[in-house]
């Protein structure tokens, strides 16, 4: 059975586009840019998936808007328009097929690119699935920058308007890629609209479910702009037309010329919907406010069940009786901690309100950061992904395993000797110098480098070393003996034996 | 009517009263084919373009995230050179003379000039993180990846490598690569920087030049 005329030219149009001969060098620019910066980051779903909006998006508008631009201006370019004018198929439908075929070319490298992505993702992540809003919105970008540049290129055909449309777009992502990275919420509405953005915390999506009202609006927003621009190349010849005439010709005269009034109905129909989409999508952003668990709430879009934690049961070990526990998103790391908290947790056993183990639990709570601390009844060292005592990002992933594992070491001892509970809000002030001094010398006694001994006063290195000598015994004898007034920072450096 | 009035020999044209001379109007018809007018008034665009992200702070003033938007402005005037070595008459016109490749080279050398030229006139009393020299550096070494590329894909394709190249440089200049060969996301003082830079630009200069660009019977679809 014959192929319908416009598949028939659906399937000419995949044919000779141009856009298959620039996917090796998009592809190549794809692997540097988004899946080595996706496998940098910690396998996490959302963390992953933000590589997506906020490195996969730049490389394909380069390619969309350009390539999108080069095949609207064909018939200009070539000045084929009088010729092809003859034929009995609409300007309109022509360049849709021609829109269509570099759009489906265009969309599914970038579902290719988005699979590749999220297999490397699912080989390494233990907890959780793929996230289809960045998805969405990924999408939803690269149709919009398409249409713009295929709009461009029928507006202005010509040599230049594909690389101009190109890194037009490119300066567009990139301001609001600006703006949005230091948006808060007093700032301008069109940084929420930017798709690009900075990695979420290493844990969103873990505790909570990722709101998803400004991915929705975002969709809407770009959705909006394309289908203006789709109908408004439905007026392209009138515009034209307008356009030649200087402005003088009265647009109801250009408006009235050849072609069909229902096309021309439909295309203003288009335009004025695109428009209104975009408007209320713009609004809508204007009433984002911050979320408790580090999100941004539309409340035109919020439903409360997105705010509901996520039910789960932690992962646990307890090789030594210190039982360490993290969300199943992070039992990659489970091991790994445990073995850095069991030398620190035998030095401080018995003492009291010493903690009996360690647990994971979500790093933003009422909207600020949580900071970790020991929770009282059971003695718990509570930590989030993000902030360990004084450490930032350290699920992040461990370029330097030594240190990763101090920086836990630390973070257990600083909530130990300060006796700190978990606490929503800036990161904590540094110990008092006995308080250091001890720090350093437990650190040094169980073979690990206190981090940053260079910043220490000559004071606290010599006090430290001198605690670190003592046998252990002594030292455990001290501390419970001394732990409350060293607790309240009643301790001088001098006092420690 | 007789067929001595049909052959009557055309009258002279206007010009021959005024003649300019052969080379000046050789030159001038090979710019005209390549839209170098029209490439001028586009990086005039790029110039004007960068200002205003200057201006109005569209980019950083500090740190890796400061060079992201000159970088895409550089590449896009080189992009705009590389495509102006599409030639509307393809392969009839290597036939016409010997004086076409010294026509590509000045091009080339002189659309150049004008980029950097340009891009500095934007710049022109305003805060470009690495200045002048990294961002002549840049437009020259984008310049050759695209004559480069005109060989391979033809002139009106040509945008696409520097384009890309620039893509990957975003990249590596948040992962502060040192290699010389990412000589757009290194400082301007440095010198493997420079030679890559250069040595891309004197390749693909001269390959455009000798070879000059790949043409087909259409520009491409």
């Amino acid at each position: 059975m014959p192929l319908p005329r416009s598949a028939r030219a659906l399937r000419l149009e995949f044919k000779r586009n141009a856009v298959p001969y620039a996917l090796p060098l998009l592809a190549a620019v794809f692997y540097f840019d988004t899946l080595r910066t996706g496998a940098g980051f910690a396998p996490i779903w959302t963390v992953r998936a933000s590589a997506i909006t906020d490195h996969m998006l730049f490389e394909f508008s380069a390619f969309a808007a350009g390539l999108a631009a080069w095949a609207g201006s064909r018939e200009g370019r070539r000045r084929t328009t009088d010729l092809v004018a003859s034929t009995p198929r609409a300007p309109w439908a022509r360049r849709s097929i021609a829109l269509a075929g570099t759009l489906c070319w265009l969309l599914l490298a970038f579902l290719a690119g988005v699979a590749a992505l999220y297999i490397q993702t699912a080989v390494h992540a233990t907890w959780g699935g793929p996230p289809l809003w960045p998805v969405l919105v990924g999408a939803a970008g690269v149709t919009v920058v398409t249409v713009i540049g295929f709009t461009c290129g029928v507006l202005f055909p010509g040599r230049f308007t594909a690389p101009l449309v190109a890194i037009g777009v490119l300066v567009l992502s990139q301001t609001g890629f600006r703006h949005a990275l230091g948006v808060t919420a007093s700032s301008g509405t069109y940084a929420l609209l930017s798709p690009a953005n900075s990695p979420p915390v290493v844990d969103a999506g873990v505790y909570h479910h990722v709101a998803p009202d400004l991915s929705i609006v975002q969709v809407m927003f770009m959705g909006g702009i394309a289908v203006a621009l789709v109908g408004m190349l439905g007026l392209a010849p009138e515009l034209r037309q307008l356009a030649s005439a200087g402005g003088r010709a009265p647009l109801r005269a250009a408006l009235a010329g050849s072609g069909s009034w229902l096309l021309r109905a439909v295309a203003a129909v288009l335009v004025a919907c695109g428009v209104v989409v975009s408007w209320a999508a713009f609004a809508l952003a204007g009433t984002a406010k911050p979320d408790p668990v580090g999100g941004w709430e539309i409340p035109a879009l919020h439903s409360a069940a997105s705010d509901q934690p996520v039910p789960v049961t932690q992962d646990c070990t307890s090789s030594s009786g210190f039982q360490v526990c993290v969300h199943p998103a992070f039992s990659f790391y489970l091991h790994d901690l445990a073995a850095a908290f069991d030398p620190v947790a035998a030095e401080i056993a018995g003492l009291p309100a010493a903690p009996a183990g360690a647990k994971e639990v979500a790093s933003v709570s009422g909207g600020q950061d949580v900071q970790s601390g020991t929770a009282a009844n059971p003695p718990v060292f509570e930590f989030t992904a993000e902030h360990v005592g004084p450490m930032l990002g350290q699920f992040n992933g461990y370029p330097d395993p030594a240190g990763w594992a101090q920086g836990f070491q630390q973070g257990l001892l600083d909530a130990f000797l300060t006796g700190r509970p978990p606490h929503p809000g800036p990161v904590p002030i540094l110990l008092g110098p006995a308080q250091q001094a001890v720090e350093d010398a437990l650190l040094t006694a169980v073979g690990s480098q206190p981090l940053n001994p260079a910043v220490r006063s000559a004071g606290v290195s010599a006090a430290a070393r001198r605690f670190a000598a003592l046998p252990a015994s002594a030292r455990h004898a001290w501390l419970a003996a001394h732990l409350t007034p060293l607790r309240a920072g009643a301790i001088t450096l001098a006092q420690l034996p | 009517m007789t067929a001595a009035d049909v052959f009557k020999p055309p009258t002279a044209p206007v010009e021959a009263t005024h003649p300019i001379p052969a080379g000046i109007r050789l030159a001038w018809l090979h710019l005209r084919t390549r839209r170098v007018p029209g490439a001028v008034l586009a990086l005039a665009v790029c110039g004007a373009l960068l200002h205003a992200a200057l201006r109005w702070h569209w980019a950083f003033n500090t740190g890796p995230y400061a060079q992201q938007v000159p970088m895409i402005i550089e590449a896009g005037a080189a992009a705009v050179i590389a495509v102006t070595a599409h030639s509307p008459f393809g392969e009839t016109e290597r036939a016409t003379g010997r004086s076409l490749p010294y026509l590509r080279l000045l091009t080339a050398i002189g659309l150049t000039g004008i980029a950097i030229l340009a891009l500095q006139l934007g710049a022109a009393g305003e805060n470009l993180n690495d200045g002048i020299l990294a961002l002549a550096r840049n437009v020259i070494g984008f310049t050759g990846l695209g004559l480069a590329c005109s060989l391979v894909t033809g002139g009106l394709l040509a945008w696409t490598l520097p384009i890309g190249y620039m893509a990957f440089c975003q990249y590596a200049l948040l992962e502060a690569w040192t290699a010389p060969g990412t000589w757009p996301v290194r400082p301007p003082a440095d010198r493997g920087a420079w030679i890559c830079a250069c040595a891309v630009f004197a390749a693909g200069l001269l390959l455009f030049t000798i070879r000059g660009p790949r043409t087909r019977l259409s520009d491409g679809s």
